[in-house]
């Protein structure tokens, strides 16, 4: 099956280089056309919602000490006092 | 015998028992892996150092933990506190992270020794750690070949005896598959019985923890340590862990094994089906009762696979962008910028495998790709599940083909397709183990999974353990240095 990559990549916040733009359309449809297989298999009556093997437990609902706030800062790769710094959001008219 | 030759549990007894020191120990891996690993090439980051400081305190304390003197690497895709992890890929180039995995601080908490990062295809997405942005990794049993993926590192590192045992992850076969391809023991757990806290996420439905060792026991004895509930991770099980080690042992009821039928097996590697027959000789020579059985729904298991997993990830992985951790690309705007640190960061298969999963969710595509495979996957571990009603283990062979040439394998499909008898494990989230099984005329390893129902590991074990030791397979690549040597000259 043709695929519009164009558009998935622009979902994905991806751009292809040359070479992958050469490459991954053909590759990109093998590996549909692969999967696509799965249509053999009926499997109309089935759940869409994968079961565990035990009781999920949730967090109880206590204060825990989070990271402290300098380390996480320090990963990050701009920051300006206790925030993290990134390029202007909006587009100027 | 040199020290970085010893097992682990030996290791552990014998700098319990004050025999020898962890430092003596670390001192004979350094001397090892300085020139072992320059073939090989399974370690993204030593530690040595950090490794010595350990093994001094551990020494110099008299109560010492259930894995004192234990070396262990640990796959880059689990974080570790000041301790570069990369998880293979370039956007998390120099990610030095905040905080340990639960695994890593369970393990640090009886005394184990994490001696470094292990190399792997980019968040594991591979099957032979080609993937990896730094470097591939080779099989320390023919350098020419690779050790298998995603957890190539690990696997190469503790057959190569540049760690006594190692830590991977497994989402589709990552830790079973490399542990086939290199010789030694790998485990998938039971989905929910080791915490994810701390593994950077591919597949979350998927994703389990896994040891591998160079034996048996050394794995119960890994997975006794690291498994069990942990509060940070919602998906991890709230039940007792059984003390693995100690329920090796005979068995004393009746086993049924159930082998997959000749047609199940069409296509693979003639040396494979050789080995698996065999092995369902012994096991038939052995007492048990064998019962012949086949899989219809594994035929969809894999492209099942190839949609949830990548649709997971192409999720999980949108965390990338550049803004709190880890590569961030330089734009004037901030949409920009996530797109160019992205692209930049991520590998071929990663991009391909985002774009693959982001088109299964897409508008459109969605009910006929990944709310099919969903349904499937339901089908898949129903058929699994119903087998287990019929015989207590499964047995099949981990891969289709023993480990294959460095650049053998260009088009994605025929990687994809190393994974076929593991993914059905994975999608029911029952355990899966490997075990060496033979080698072929050329010298190369050859692995049997044998699967059992979920937490049923303290069985698993033990039948694993029982096949292992009429199998008797030999591990001598602690020779690997000079047979790679050897091998560079000719």
């Amino acid at each position: 099956m043709k695929v519009d990559l164009e558009h998935l990549s622009r979902l994905a916040n991806l751009e292809l280089t040359e070479e992958e733009r050469k490459l991954l359309p053909g590759q990109m449809e093998k590996i549909i056309d692969w999967v696509g297989r799965l249509s053999s298999l009926a499997t109309e009556e089935e759940e869409k919602y994968t079961q565990v093997d035990f009781t999920l437990r949730l967090e109880d609902d206590e204060v825990h000490p989070s990271l402290p706030q300098a380390e996480v800062l320090a990963m990050a790769p701009d920051k300006q006092g206790d925030f993290v710094k990134v390029p202007r959001v909006f587009r100027e008219k | 015998m040199k020290y970085f030759e010893l097992g682990l549990r030996e290791a552990v007894d014998l700098v319990r028992s004050g025999q020898i020191t962890a430092a003596e120990i670390l001192e004979s891996y350094l001397v090892h892996i300085e020139s072992a690993d320059r073939e090989i090439k399974a370690y993204l980051t030593l530690a040595f150092d950090r490794a010595m400081n350990r093994a001094r305190k551990i020494d110099g304390r008299k109560e010492k933990g259930r894995l004192a003197g234990a070396v262990v690497a640990i796959k880059d895709n689990i974080v570790t506190r000041g301790l570069r992890t990369t998880c293979g890929s370039r956007i998390l180039e120099n990610f030095v992270p905040p905080y340990d995995a639960t695994v890593v601080e369970r393990l640090e908490a009886e005394d184990a020794i994490i001696i470094g990062k292990t190399n792997m295809d980019e968040f594991a997405m591979g099957s032979s750690t080609e993937n990896s942005a730094y470097f591939p990794t080779r099989n320390p049993w023919d350098l020419e070949r690779v050790p298998g993926g995603s957890s190539g590192g690990s696997a190469a590192a503790v057959a190569g005896f540049e760690a006594m045992a190692a830590l991977g992850s497994d989402t589709g076969g990552s830790v079973r598959q490399p542990a086939a391809f290199c010789g030694i023991v790998g485990l998938k757990p039971t989905y929910g019985r080791v915490s994810r806290y701390g593994l950077v996420a591919f597949a979350s439905s998927l994703d389990q923890i896994g040891p591998l060792a160079r034996s048996v026991e050394d794995c119960a004895l890994l997975t006794s340590v690291i498994s069990g509930f942990d509060r940070r991770d919602s998906t991890c099980a709230d039940r007792p862990v059984p003390d693995y080690l100690a329920d090796l042992g005979s068995f004393q009821d009746r086993i049924r094994v159930g082998f997959l039928k000749e047609t199940s097996l069409r296509g693979i590697n003639p040396e494979v089906a050789a080995s698996y027959r065999r092995v369902q000789q012994m096991v038939t020579a052995l007492g048990f009762e064998v019962v012949s059985m086949d899989f219809p729904s594994w035929e969809v298991a894999l492209p099942c696979y190839y949609i949830i997993a990548p649709s997971e990830a192409s999720s999980n992985l949108a965390r990338y962008d550049g803004v709190r951790y880890g590569f961030r690309a330089e734009a004037a705007e901030l949409a920009d910028m996530y797109i160019r640190t992205r692209t930049a960061g991520f590998g071929s298969e990663v991009k391909r495998r985002i774009l693959l999963g982001t088109f299964a969710l897409s508008s459109g595509y969605y009910e006929a790709y990944y709310a099919r495979a969903a349904r499937a996957r339901q089908a898949i571990t129903a058929e699994l599940r119903a087998a287990f009603e019929r015989v207590d283990f499964i047995l099949t062979p981990t891969t289709p083909e023993p480990a294959f040439k460095l650049g053998e394998k260009q088009d994605p499909i025929a990687m994809y397709l190393q994974d076929y008898f593991t993914v059905a494990a994975s999608l029911a989230g029952i355990p899966g183990i490997s075990i060496p099984c033979g080698l072929t005329p050329d010298g190369l390893p050859l692995g049997l999974q044998v699967l059992s129902p979920p937490f049923a590991e303290n069985r698993l074990f033990k039948f694993a353990f029982l096949l292992e030791n009429n199998i008797k397979f030999k591990n001598n690549m602690n020779g690997i240095n000079t047979r790679g040597r050897r091998k560079n000259e000719n």
